[in-house]
Formats: C-alpha cells, structure tokens, sequence
C-alpha cells in the first residue's frame, strides 16, 4: 500500500523539553494508525505538527507526497481533523455549525447540504438537528464534534482522542463510525490512551512513550514483545508454597505471583495451559472461588517495555 | 457562508441589540422631553401682601405699581406670617408710617420685607427694587406729582426684544441630546455584539479547527472584518433613522447632516474598538463586564448622561482620553454654533480627526496584539 503520511525525524521542544523526539512513522493509505500512550507521551504535539499547527524544531513531514505547510490548501482540503475538545459555536444548532464547518472546505450549497446530511446519519445525529449544543449529553456533544471534523468527506482523518469522557453508548457509535469511514476508504490516524480502543479498531499501532516510538507493529506484533502467551488468574484461593513450587515446576510458566486474594500465573508459550492448571488444583485438592484465562494486552507491552501501566 | 454564519450568530443576541435600541428611544425622548420644558418662559404675578402704615401720595404709588405688577393678597396681619410659611404669599412688604416725608430726607425710613425664599419671592424682590431704584434717582429733582410722574412714566417704558436667531433652538437641542445619548447606546449595541460573536468565532478550538480547514485565512479574516463594518453600518442607520423620528425635520439641514458624519465616525471608532478587545478578551462571561465599565464610564464621563458643563474639571480632564468626549463635544458645539461654515465647523473638524487618530491607534494596537498572540501559540 502506498504511504499517505511520512513523517520523519520529527521533533519539537517546548522551552527546551522534547515533546517529540525525532519521530519517524508511516501511515499507509486506507489504514488505521493508532497512536497510543499515556497523556503527556506527545500524541497530540505529533499531530499538531502535521497538521501544520505547530512549527516544529526539526524533520520533514509529508502528505500525498507533498511537504505539509501551513498554507498548502490543496493538502489541508483532503483532510479532517477531530479534536479532543469539543470545537462548535454555542449559538448554532447541530444542522448549522456541521454547515459551517463543511462550508469552510466545500463551497456547492447543494453538495454541502448532501455531505452535512450523510455527516449527522453516521454519528447518528439525524433526530437532533434542531438541537443546541447545550441541549446536547457530553457524547452526542462529542459525536457532532465528530460530524463537524469530517463532514467534507476528507481523506486523512485524525482522531485525537474523540471518546474522552464519553459514555459507553456514545463510544460504541463513535467507534462503528470510524469504522465506516475507514470502510469508505478515509485513512485514519487515531490516537487515545485506551488501549481496547486501539485494539479493536487499529491495523497498525505505535506506542508513544516521553515523545518517543517505544514500539509499532499490528496489535499481535506488538503482544509478541510483551513476551508472554497467556495470563491465567485464579480468585479466591488458599495458597500453599508447594503449590507454587510444583506451578513453577512446568516450563512454561514465566512468573506466578499473588495480587490482592488472587494468584496470577503467566505463561511463555504452551498449549491447555488453563486445563493443566485446573487439573493440578484438582489434585491438590485446594479450592478456589473462579478461575479464567486472558490474552497479553497492550498494557501488558506497556509494562514490559516501560515498567510502568498505560493507566499509570 | 461566514458572512451568513456570523449573521446567524449576532441573531442569538437580537434580544441585547432591542434592549439598547429601546433603551434609547425611552432615554433619548426623556432627554428630549426635559429639554422642552425648559425652553419656555411665562410672565408670573408673584402672590405678595402689603402692609402700608402710610397714606402719602409716595406710598400709594408704590402700592398701586405692586398691584400692578403682581398679585396682592389680602389677608389679616395677624396671620401673614403662617401665608407666608404655608406658600399663600412669597413676600411681604412693610411701608413705615411716614415714609413718604422721609424719601427726601438724609435718613429714608428702610422698607422691611420678609421673604417665602423661592422664585416668586425673587421675581417680588426684582419688582420692589426697581421701583425704589427709580424713585431714588427721581427724588432729588421732583416732588409730588411731578415726581409721581417721572416715576411711573419711567417705570412704564418697555422695550420689544426680538430674537433675530433662525435657529430653532429646542430642535437642535433635542437633536444634541439624542445623539449624545445615542453614544452609550452605539458603544453598547456595537461592542457587546461585536465582542460576543467575534469570541465566538475565536474560541480556541473553533479558531484551530479554521486554522487547520482549506480555506484561505486572510480572505476569512477580511471576511470577518467586512460582518463586522456592515453590523455596525446596520446599528448606524438604525439609531440615525430613529433620530430622524424623533428629532425630525433638522436632521434634512446642513447641521443635521454634521450629526450624521459625526456619528458615523464615531460608529467606526466603536468598531475598531470592539475588534481590539475582541483580541483581548476571550471569555464571554467577561464581556459583559467590559462592556458595561466601557459603555456606562465613557457615557458618564463625557457627558452622555449629564450635560459635560455640569461636570467637573477633573472628570472632563480624564474624559480627554475617551473617544465619546469628542464625540459628544462636537454634539454640544452643534447646539450653540448659530450658522454651519468652515470658521464655525472648525472646532468639530478638530474633535473628527482625533476620532480617525482613535480609529488609527485601536487598529495599530490590534495588530500588534494579535502578531503577539500568533507568536506565542506557534
């Protein structure tokens, strides 16, 4: 696929501070970048700089081939942009600022009209036209938000973390939304530190970490560098210390240790890890409340190559 | 679309625009009302009583010049000091026994009067003084009735005062008054909207979503800029139609047409204001705040409100910093210049260019302003 984004060597200071640290990344046409680290890691100080908000200290960036400035409005055209802060007039209703909005790229009254239509369908804002932002919940706040950024039909749409403080009902929709978009061939730069976010809608994800790539990869790549197969809890159980001598007795097992009333034990590699387990406990005879089997998660990466949570 | 967008927006605000605007029809016809009233003037008989303890010829004629000139109240001496204090008369004059032998004497015997203290008393005091001021220029050359004579023919020369002025005083007046107070209104109404949308417009994450949009940001700008010079173009010929109703037929004059300049320019200096502290202030809530220490301090210390004459030095002195003292200076020179020519119009052509240097200095500041402000966010 053909690279729609480059970024290289990216970096930007704030009084001597790097926000962003010689960055390099590409973004192939079609796809969905996720950008991904905890607040601070400079997601948004990298998309500010490609969006020409920001004057970056050093590096090159270029979309479609083409060197992004500040006054390049052919670029700027093909691109949308979701802020995390909801960016809409007070005094206009939901119909009037998606115009508004869309009238800055698109000028044909009657193709507006069709696009701001098809905007409100797919956050699905369709029944609150007449609506004031005011008279609007925090998610649908957020979904005409969406409706604004992307209401010309643009190419690249960034995200910048667009379901902050947002219910769950609000989310999903924001999420199907994005999903159709990428459907209808956007290319979508989302940043966010959820990582179920990213990994649900992301083909390829970097993580960002003090300005930062500490890693990029698809989501399974990235698990891989966790360096664990399976993670296996065990709630309500009494532990002896033979126990866990014969646990550790399997290859398999990388670490087992206990959190709060629970033993967590992960795993290298291995098949039936969970049957093995219970089988073990069986013969033991110790009891326990419930027991269940998880996949590494981002933030298992996170903590791997940072010592420290994503949420932290 | 901007220019629809921001039409859209100063609509929310219709309800603030129609509060000014009636505020300055209700105001400005007070003002004008009031102005009415003290233009007329009514010959008034102050209600006096006399007490004459003399019958000579001199006393009588004294008495009989009174009954002309106001009205005599014939009431009890035993009471005229409670007609007094309960404002049934406003002076009493006491005439001694003997006065009239004693007027040609070295030491007259002395009139006494008492006095309610208001404006009739006044007008009787005028009366009483003038009759004696005559007698005593009189009382050294004649006597009896030639003095009589010489008196009340004296007294009764008139002269006819006619007021070769074409200016019509009351319509000028209101005029003056209208449009000194229509600057609260247009200071009010142009930065309150102005302010309000314009912040709108500069929300931070409105104005990045713009900044980062295809289109052109000077064009946008500009177009921002024209909304704006067009609302208060709108605001303008509003209050100077309302000024054509209420003040009517002078403003189709020469004068008239001085007041319209004079407001129009005053219109742009309110506009290059409003666009300066829109620069400024981005928070809304802090608008109001702004334009009422703007609005009410330039219309009370210029003398929007109360005539700047009544004001003190020190005021009038701060005033000169304000754009609305020029403004409303040219409007009370317009009240009093007698006839529009270039000797006359000189001291409003004077306040008219320091409103331009206002115009120049808001629009100078604002720009440096916002390069400041674009540095600091990039």
């Amino acid at each position: 696929m053909k690279n729609v984004i480059e970024v290289k060597n990216l970096t930007k200071e704030y009084k001597g501070v790097k926000a962003v640290d010689n960055l390099t990344f590409t973004v192939k046409n079609g796809e969905i970048l996720g950008l991904l680290g905890p607040n601070g890691s400079g997601k948004t100080t990298t998309i500010n700089s490609i969006l020409s908000i920001l004057k970056y200290n050093q590096g090159s960036i270029k979309i479609m081939g083409e060197e992004m400035t500040p006054d390049n409005s052919k670029l700027k055209s093909q691109i949308g942009v979701v802020f995390q802060d909801v960016a809409v007039f007070d005094e206009l209703n939901v119909i009037d600022n998606v115009d508004y909005f869309c009238g800055l790229y698109i000028k044909d009254k009657k193709i507006r009209k069709e696009y701001v239509l098809d905007a409100l369908k797919l956050v699905g804002l369709e029944n609150y036209k007449k609506y004031y932002p005011k008279q609007l919940s925090g998610g649908l706040l957020r979904r005409l938000n969406i409706a604004c950024g992307i209401a010309h039909k643009p190419k690249i749409i960034f995200f910048d973390e667009p379901t902050v403080a947002v219910d769950p009902q609000s989310r999903n929709n924001i999420l199907e939304g994005i999903q159709k978009l990428r459907e209808s061939g956007a290319t979508i730069i989302y940043t966010t530190h959820y990582m179920e976010e990213v990994e649900i809608l992301c083909d390829r994800i970097i993580i960002l970490d003090k300005g930062v790539i500490l890693a990029s990869g698809t989501s399974e790549e990235l698990k891989e560098l966790a360096n664990i197969d399976e993670k296996i809890t065990v709630e309500g159980i009494e532990v002896k210390t033979t126990l866990l001598d014969k646990i550790k007795a399997n290859k398999n097992v990388d670490e087992v240790h206990m959190q709060m009333n629970a033993l967590i034990v992960t795993y290298k590699k291995g098949k039936n890890n969970l049957v093995d387990l219970m089988d073990l406990l069986k013969q033991t005879k110790v009891k326990y409340a419930s027991i269940y089997s998880e996949k590494p998660t981002l933030n298992d990466v996170f903590l791997s190559l940072t010592g420290k949570e994503l949420r932290d | 679309m901007l220019f629809k967008t921001f039409w859209k927006v100063v609509s929310k605000y219709k309800g603030t625009i129609i509060l000014y605007t009636v505020m300055l029809i209700c105001f400005g016809g007070i003002n004008m009302a009031a102005n009415n009233n003290t233009m007329g003037f009514s010959d008034v008989k102050p209600p006096i009583a006399i007490v004459n303890e003399d019958d000579s010829v001199i006393a009588n004629n004294l008495v009989n010049y009174l009954k002309d000139k106001s009205t005599i109240k014939d009431i009890d001496n035993n009471y005229l000091d409670d007609a007094l204090f309960y404002r049934d008369i406003s002076y009493i004059i006491y005439i001694p026994s003997e006065y009239g032998k004693s007027v040609f004497t070295e030491n007259p015997k002395t009139i006494e009067v008492k006095s309610s203290g208001d404006y009739k008393s006044t007008l009787a005091s005028n009366i009483l003084l003038a009759y004696l001021k005559v007698q005593d220029v009189y009382k050294d050359d004649y006597r009896g009735d030639e003095l009589i004579d010489k008196i009340n023919s004296n007294l009764d020369k008139s002269a006819n005062i006619k007021i070769k002025s074409k200016l019509d005083t009351t319509s000028v007046s209101n005029a003056s008054n209208y449009y000194s107070f229509a600057s609260y209104s247009i200071i009010a109404v142009i930065l309150f909207i102005i302010c309000l949308v314009m912040c709108s417009f500069n929300e931070k994450n409105v104005r990045r979503r713009t900044i980062i949009s295809s289109i052109n940001l000077s064009s946008y700008n500009m177009s921002l800029l024209g909304a704006s010079l067009l609302y208060g173009f709108v605001v303008f010929v509003l209050f100077n139609i309302l000024a054509l109703v209420l003040v009517g037929d002078i403003m189709f004059s020469l004068r008239g047409l001085v007041y319209v300049i004079n407001s129009f320019v005053f219109t742009i200096v309110t506009i290059c204001l409003s666009l300066l502290l829109s620069t400024l202030v981005k928070n809304k809530n802090a608008i109001s705040g702004i334009v009422n220490v703007v609005a009410l301090g330039s219309a009370f210390l210029c003398g929007a409100f109360v005539p700047a004459s009544m004001l003190p030095n020190s005021v009038l002195k701060f005033a000169h910093i304000l754009p609305a003292y020029y403004y409303i200076n040219t409007n009370d020179l317009l009240k009093s210049i007698e006839e529009i020519n270039y000797v006359n119009l000189e001291p409003i052509f004077k306040n008219m260019f320091i409103l331009v240097l206002f115009i120049l200095l808001f629009i100078i500041l604002n720009n440096i302003i916002s390069r400041l402000l674009r540095k600091r966010n990039s």
